[in-house]
Parts: structure tokens; C-alpha cells; sequence
């Protein structure tokens, strides 16, 4: 099987501070991933990097075994979905951010059935009345259950989340990790919720942009 | 119709009104006599060289000399809406000089040849005086444009970043920031012409009035101005915008933070 994401030796920097040194690992279909480490480790960085946001200083990314280069950039960005702690949804209304990603060329002509919407808000525990309210009157753990129903609108396989658990009560949390239990999904995840490492399959560890150290366990 | 002169007495007389606003700044404990002093100094002497070299260009009347002065003018304006933008000249000067030449020319160009239809086409009673007054107005807004254009960009770059993320390209991302800047930019444009008269009596209308045109006459000319105003300022905006793209962003669509003037 070929790896989905491949960093070789990767080095960062950004105003003259080193951000990745000489970061390598591979990932599978599949894989549920976890980015540990102290605050300015580099969790984010590697999130950031994998998505083309900063210049690489050495070393090579690979999506798809093609190495990440201007032209093959779009490629990760339309296959991969990137969560945030407060996701930005880019829209007044719910419904208009759902739609959003449908303006753009790239799924334009693929805009989900009003019926298909109903079905990933009911899958998230969202009530469908939701599509009407104002995107900045909702709550942050609404707003990634949002971000993650536009993932799973797109058809997306490749999740990159950054604390996306943080802003969740318990049951929404135990909604999001059903969606990721699915086998086809791969995450890379940037977390400190201890119920999330223990539901990853592969536990990186950073500190000051190094890779550490690569624990691996039993599938979530 | 001749228009009065103004005698040197007179002038003096004029710069004497000025102790009046003196005065009262100085009583309510502003002490602005140096700002007052130097503001009046420097309007003084840019205009009289302004007189200076707009007799000799009328005087002469030489395309070439015309071309090169209009020239200076566009230069000057590039260097002065980069500036007043925050952005890097070495950057920008280029895409922002053709996006003002070209929308200046054409509507110059356009009023003078096809509208107004002098003589000779490189008449500098016409073609310096248009030129200058289009120029004006198209520099600020640009400055408007391109500012805020980058500070929206740079405010809302996680906004920005999320529509790259779900599949926009870069023109698709931008967007919704480009149209808000061209809307800013042109705005003070439209606003000034839908209460042109009501308001206030424009500056060129009352030049040409007090110049001894009839007031038909100077209501066509401010028309005609207005209209390649706003032609030239949304042309411009729009372009230099467009062509800023290219050199802002890296290969990867990221803003490159070294275009932007550190504040």
C-alpha cells in the first residue's frame, strides 16, 4: 500500500526561528495519527506545512507519494479537511457555509441535496433548524461539528484537526470520534484531550519542532 | 469675460485673513503657528512653480514636452500610492504604473480626442490640466484599493486560508476581499457625483466660472470630467489590484509578508 502522507527530513523556518528540524514519518490510508507536545513544539507547524502555508527549508512532503510543489498543492488542499479550534465557517448562515465550497470550481456541480445536508447534520447530532441560524450565533463545538459536516459533504478522506475536540461536551466528542472510527478516514490530529490519544492509533511526540517519539497502539 | 487679477497688495491682504483662525487657535491653546506657518509657505511656492512651469508647457506647447510632463505626473503618482498604501515600491511600482497609465491615458485620451476635439490633441490647455485633475482622483483611489485590499487580507488570513482549504483557488479566495476594496475605492466617486451641486459647487465648475466661461459650458466640462473620474479610478483600482496578485502571493498562495511596508 502506498503512504497518503510522507514527510522526508522536513525543515521549517519562519522569521529566522526554526519551526520543523529534520521531521520524517509516513502515514497510511486509514491512519488515526495525534501530534503531542508542549505549546511552540511544531504540532501546528506539520498541520500547516502539510497544506503548502510555509516554505519548506529542506526536505521533501509527499501527498500521494507526489512531492508537494506549487502545482501539485491544490490537490492536498481539495482532498484534505483542515479543522481548527474556532473554525472559520466564511458565511452569514449555517446553510451558506455548508454551500460555500460548492462556489468553487473545483465542486462546482456537485452541491448537495437539501436532503443529504438533513442527513450529515442528524449524523453530527445537529438539529436541521440550525441551517438557518447566523454562523457567529452559534457555539464553538457547533462550529466544528459545521467544519467537520462540510468535510464530510465534500467527500473529504483526509482530516487534519487541530484541538477539535476542545470545544466539545461529551457527547458531541463521542459523535466525532464515531465519524472518525470509520475505517477509510485518516486523521492527523493536533490534541491533548487524553481520550482522543487513546482513540489514535499513532502518538508523535514534538518538541522544539523535533520529532521525539512515535508510539504506536491498538486501532480506535 | 476677463477674470480680475489679484494684485500683490491684495495677496497681502489675502495672507492677512489667515490672523484671524491664528488668533483663535492661539487663544483656545493650540499652538499650531510653526504647522500654519509652513503649510501656507509650502502652498505658496509649489503653486507659483506650478504656475511657473504650466506657463512655459502653454507657452511652448510641445507634444513631447507635454508627454514628458504627464509622464512625471504618472511616476509621481505611483511612488505616492504605494506609500500612502504601505506597500513596497520595489514591488509594486510596476503593475501600479501601467494600471494608472493605462486607465489615465485611455480617458484622456477619450475626452480629449473623441469629446472635446481641440486643434491638436497634445493641447496642453486641455490635455495637462485633464490629465492632472483624472490623476488626482484615480490616486486616491487606488490608495484606498490596495490598502484596503492587503490590511483585509492580512486581517482575515485564516478566512482566507479556510477557502483555500476547501478547495478555492487563489483568485476564488481573494474575491470577496477584492470586490470590498474596489467598492471602497470607487464609493467617494459615486457619493461625490450623486450630490455634485447640491452640496457644493465642484472646484473645476468654479474655476472655469470665475475663469469667464458661460455656466453651461462649465457644467459639460465638469461632467465630462466626473465621468472619466470614475472610468479612470474603477479601471485602475481594478487592474492594479489584478496585476498586484501576481507579485503578492507566493507560488504556494501564501502572502508574502516581505511586500508589505512594516507600519
Amino acid at each position: 500500500m502506498l503512504p497518503i502522507i510522507r514527510f522526508d527530513q522536513v525543515s521549517v523556518t519562519a522569521h529566522d526561528k526554526t519551526l520543523l528540524a529534520h521531521i520524517s514519518f509516513t502515514l497510511f490510508a486509514g491512519d488515526k495519527t495525534v501530534l503531542c507536545g508542549k505549546s511552540g513544539s511544531g504540532k501546528s507547524s506539520v498541520l500547516r506545512t502539510l497544506l503548502g502555508l510555509h516554505p519548506l527549508k529542506s526536505g521533501m512532503v509527499y501527498f500521494q507519494e507526489t512531492p508537494l510543489t506549487p502545482a501539485s498543492v491544490q490537490n492536498i488542499r481539495s482532498c484534505a479537511a483542515y479543522i481548527g479550534q474556532e473554525p472559520i465557517l466564511g458565511a452569514d448562515s449555517v446553510r451558506e457555509a455548508l454551500l460555500l465550497p460548492f462556489q468553487f470550481k473545483i465542486h462546482r456541480g456537485h452541491q448537495p441535496t437539501e436532503d443529504q445536508l438533513i442527513e450529515v447534520l442528524q449524523r453530527l447530532q445537529l438539529p436541521k433548524d440550525i441551517l438557518k441560524q447566523n454562523c457567529k450565533r452559534i457555539s464553538g463545538g457547533e462550529k466544528q461539528r459545521i467544519a467537520l459536516a462540510r468535510g464530510l459533504l465534500l467527500g473529504k478522506k483526509l482530516y487534519l484537526l487541530d484541538e477539535v475536540t476542545s470545544a466539545l461536551d461529551a457527547d458531541s466528542k463521542q459523535v466525532v470520534f464515531d465519524v472518525f472510527s470509520d475505517p477509510q478516514l485518516t486523521v492527523l490530529s493536533v490534541a491533548h484531550d487524553p481520550e482522543w490519544l487513546e482513540r489514535c492509533d499513532i502518538v508523535f511526540e514534538l518538541e522544539a519542532g523535533r520529532l521525539t517519539e512515535v508510539r504506536r497502539h491498538g486501532n480506535p | 469675460m476677463e477674470t480680475l487679477d489679484i494684485k500683490l497688495p491684495q495677496m497681502a491682504l489675502l495672507y492677512g485673513l489667515c490672523l484671524l483662525p491664528w488668533l483663535l487657535l492661539w487663544l483656545i491653546g493650540l499652538r499650531l503657528s510653526r504647522d500654519i506657518g509652513v503649510g501656507i509657505l509650502r502652498m505658496s511656492i509649489q503653486l507659483a512653480l506650478v504656475g511657473i512651469y504650466l506657463k512655459t508647457l502653454f507657452d511652448l506647447n510641445n507634444p513631447w514636452l507635454n508627454g514628458l510632463w504627464i509622464l512625471a505626473m504618472l511616476l509621481v503618482a505611483d511612488f505616492s500610492i504605494l506609500r500612502r498604501a504601505g506597500l513596497k515600491v520595489r514591488y509594486f511600482v510596476l503593475p501600479t504604473f501601467i494600471a494608472i497609465a493605462f486607465s489615465i491615458l485611455l480617458s484622456t485620451a477619450y475626452l480629449v480626442i473623441l469629446v472635446i476635439q481641440p486643434a491638436h490633441f497634445y493641447d496642453a490647455r486641455y490635455i495637462v490640466p485633464l490629465a492632472g485633475m483624472i490623476l488626482g482622483n484615480c490616486l486616491q483611489g487606488n490608495v484606498i484599493a490596495l490598502e484596503r485590499f492587503y490590511s483585509a487580507l492580512r486581517k482575515n488570513e485564516n478566512e482566507y486560508t479556510t477557502f483555500l482549504m476547501l478547495g478555492a483557488t487563489r483568485w476564488e479566495a481573494v474575491r470577496p476581499y477584492f470586490r470590498e476594496a474596489v467598492k471602497a475605492a470607487i464609493n467617494p466617486t459615486i457619493a461625490g457625483m450623486a450630490t455634485m451641486g447640491l452640496v457644493s459647487l465642484p472646484g473645476m465648475m468654479t474655476g472655469q466660472i470665475l475663469g469667464g466661461s458661460e455656466p453651461w459650458l462649465a457644467v459639460k466640462y465638469q461632467i465630462a470630467i466626473m465621468i472619466c473620474i470614475f472610468t479612470s479610478a474603477t479601471l485602475a483600482s481594478i487592474i492594479n489590484l489584478k496585476l498586484s496578485l501576481a507579485i503578492a502571493f507566493n507560488a504556494f498562495d501564501v502572502l508574502r509578508d516581505e511586500v508589505i511596508e512594516k507600519s
